[in-house]
């Protein structure tokens, strides 16, 4: 007999639990997890490596996701980071599940873990991955305009990181109207950082701030 | 883009309802997915075809239905559903989303036999 059934059942839910697991997991080990997303070549990598260098008294590792190769987990390494590498093969976001791995092969405690996202604007906003900060990397160049159009992103985050700025004259970026578009769906604070080549960063000191409290408050 | 995820815990979550309801076949399942979920129906129903094959869902109906984004007009307080922009249609006033919605993501029903 042909029967209707309601059943108002969630999607992904596999994944909200694995998420809460792991939001437990960076609790018990004193980590502040940090899921850094944005699109490629906005500067997620650079912004890892300049924080790490504004609060060296603070334990750092990053879990890099990256569509293909280590390049980034490598550079960060060098630096003195922990890292692990995770090579989604397509895939356009990191889930919870491979969090797990990825944070048990950097082995921390006590710190601040960066998740690198896959370099996207639209996926990362779908699926938590039990972090407790999410900060997201818009520069520039991309346009005063993207908070009108990636408003899943944009109403996801906790805290933007606006990059490149020393690049708003010559793309003509008009501040005002990126925080507009951002009001509208975010109360996140801004921080503007230009980050250049020869060591030269302006405004990451206020961002680096920022995560200290959260790592601070942490322990509280 | 990342609608194979999904799909597979559709196909996944009709596989033990079908089990718990004793249905040997599913013929139609309502999808629920709000405007910020960015699942795009075609691709569902792309990747459904091939990922149902063998389950008793193969062949399923998917039927989608959309719920918008909320905002709230900061000048004259009307919530609307968001469209093209986050300017009120009474007053012309900027809005704000209202949190929460636009996010929803759920099957919400299934027929079977």
């Amino acid at each position: 007999m042909k029967m209707e059934v309601i059943i108002m059942k969630e999607l992904l839910e596999g994944n909200e639990k694995l998420a809460e697991e792991n939001r437990k997991y960076f609790a018990d080990r004193h980590l502040l997890a940090v899921n850094l997303m944005g699109a490629p070549g906005a500067g997620k990598t650079t912004l890892i490596s300049a924080i790490a260098k504004e609060l060296k008294d603070i334990p750092m590792g990053v879990i890099e996701g990256d569509i293909a190769s280590s390049i980034d987990a490598e550079n960060l390494e060098k630096q003195g980071l922990r890292s692990s590498q995770i090579n989604t093969c397509g895939e356009c976001h990191l889930d919870a599940r491979v969090i797990r791995n990825g944070a048990d092969q950097i082995d921390m405690h006590d710190g601040i873990v960066f998740i690198e996202n896959v370099g996207n604007l639209i996926c990362p906003a779908e699926f938590d991955l039990g972090e407790s900060v999410r900060l997201l990397a818009a520069s520039v160049p991309e346009g005063d305009d993207k908070p009108f159009k990636y408003v899943p992103m944009f109403s996801y985050i906790d805290v933007v990181a606006l990059t490149k700025c020393d690049l708003k004259e010559a793309v003509g970026f008009d501040s005002a109207n990126f925080l507009k578009g951002l009001r509208a769906v975010s109360e996140a604070p801004v921080f503007e950082v230009s980050l250049k080549k020869n060591g030269n960063a302006a405004g990451i000191d206020a961002l680096a701030r920022f995560l200290k409290e959260k790592y601070e408050q942490m322990h509280q | 883009m990342h609608e194979l995820p999904v799909v597979l815990d559709i196909v996944h979550v009709m596989d033990e309802e079908a089990n718990k309801n004793g249905m040997k076949e599913i013929t139609r399942i309502s999808l629920v997915i709000g405007e910020l979920s960015s699942i795009i129906d075609e691709s569902v129903q792309m990747y459904f075809e091939i990922a149902a094959k063998d389950h008793p869902c193969e062949g399923a109906k998917l039927v989608f239905e959309h719920r918008p984004a909320m905002l709230k007009c900061q000048s004259c307080g009307k919530e609307f559903p968001h469209e093209k922009n986050f300017q009120c249609p009474d007053c012309g006033g900027d809005s704000n989303l209202i949190k929460g919605t636009g996010r929803e993501f759920y099957i919400l029903s299934f027929d079977g036999q």
